[in-house]
């Protein structure tokens, strides 16, 4: 069992932030950290996914591979990585928003994770969770391999976790 | 010594989707004088309903052996492996600094029921790895099949574990007898997997285990109707 407790919450429509998500994922544990893997609903209706042949086969399929979220992971989290796709974040965002519902989140991270590390998809959410209370860490850095990328930003936000833990 | 951990005593959790008789503390069952066996550390009985399973999840560190009993049991993990297990197969993940899988029963209209084994590894942080192959059935009636141990083995095939452990799959009739040396300084561990079996004298039922220290030899024996056992011979 690790010291540190990584909360991994992701929106993905068809694959790719997933992969990031889970790459990010795998960064913590390599990192000590247990970890759990959730990824938040769509906000498109139905219709519009069912219109949509790769988005609903993957919808399927992530919806039997991951559990939804609970209230009681923010609660048990040290970080909250959150991973969002470029073109959309109000999912990831809107998950954010309702954190302080659940209870005190001040003294946890939130790391914010992009493809790209896109601004205009990593600023909604550096906001909502700055106003949650969450510790905000900086995005990672930028390279042309985005899984190690997403890796090393699970890492090194764990370690982050665990200093800050050590110091409160 | 022989010390008998009853199937009944055992710690249990039902989800409605699966059921789990834990022989060592695990998840929400936390007993500290069940906290495993030796480099055993985890022996959970599961039995996930048709379509269900595990969902993505984390692991580090850990030898981590399945072995189906009944059913199927579809894997896949973040090193890239997808397969399906069933019975007479096994799966070996060697967690080492980090794995992220999925477990679900691989049937929409049939249960699976299966072991999963957690054992301690020998170092830490060592690369994931993930092995499985098939066996003849025939190989483990009245003779102990090798399973997994610390070995490298193709022929005929068991998993490698970073561990300095062995584990054995039998099918004993009615009667049926194995002798089976313990190394000076060694100690097994014995699992009812079905049926029933007599070890030196101790009648073991479906999910009964049995910790063995201090003792020269086991003599393994098919009780009534005959069993199925596994067997860990441990540092």
């Amino acid at each position: 069992m690790g010291d540190i407790n990584a909360l991994v919450v992701f929106y993905s429509r068809y694959g790719a932030t997933e992969k990031l998500a889970l790459a990010a994922g795998l960064g913590a544990i390599q990192a000590d950290a247990n970890i759990r893997l959730r990824r938040v609903a769509d906000r498109a209706d139905a219709a519009t996914i069912a219109a949509d042949v790769h988005w609903k086969k993957n919808l399927d399929r992530m919806n039997r591979d991951y559990v939804a979220p609970r209230p009681a992971d923010p609660v048990w989290a040290d970080v909250i990585i959150l991973a969002t796709p470029a073109e959309s974040s109000s999912e990831v965002e809107s998950y954010v928003a309702s954190l302080s519902s659940l209870g005190s989140m001040n003294g946890k991270l939130a790391a914010p994770l992009a493809p790209g590390n896109r601004e205009s998809a990593l600023k909604p959410i550096y906001s909502a969770a700055a106003c949650c209370g969450l510790v905000v860490t900086p995005c990672g850095q930028s390279s042309d391999d985005p899984i190690a990328t997403a890796t090393s930003f699970g890492q090194h936000v764990t370690e982050m976790a665990r200093a800050l833990k050590r110091t409160s | 010594m022989l010390t008998l951990r009853k199937a009944e005593d055992r710690g249990k959790s039902d989800l409605g989707w699966l059921t789990s008789y834990h022989t060592f503390s695990f998840g929400g069952y936390s007993d500290p004088n069940h906290m495993g066996f030796r480099a055993l550390r985890v022996l959970n009985d599961d039995r996930v309903a048709a379509g269900k399973g595990f969902g993505a999840h984390g692991h580090r560190d850990m030898e981590i052996l399945s072995y189906v009993l009944e059913g199927k049991l579809a894997h896949k993990d973040s090193m890239g492996e997808e397969h399906v297990l069933g019975p007479n197969e096994v799966q070996a993940m060697s967690a080492g600094s980090g794995v992220i899988h999925s477990e679900f029963n691989a049937s929409e209209t049939e249960p699976t029921h299966f072991f999963q084994i957690w054992l301690v590894p020998g170092s830490r942080g060592i690369k994931p790895s993930y092995q499985q192959f098939a066996y003849d059935p025939h190989e483990k009636r009245g003779t102990l099949r090798l399973i997994a141990g610390p070995e490298k083995s193709t022929n005929p095939p068991s998993a490698f574990i970073n561990q300095d452990a062995r584990m054995y799959a039998a099918v004993l009739g009615n009667g049926e007898t194995i002798n089976y040396p313990i190394a000076p300084g060694r100690h097994a561990w014995v699992q009812g997997a079905a049926g029933e079996i007599d070890v030196n004298g101790v009648t073991l039922k479906e999910g009964d285990g049995l910790a063995v220290s201090d003792e020269s030899s086991l003599t393994l024996r098919g009780a009534a109707g005959g069993g199925e056992l596994l067997l860990f011979d441990l540092a």
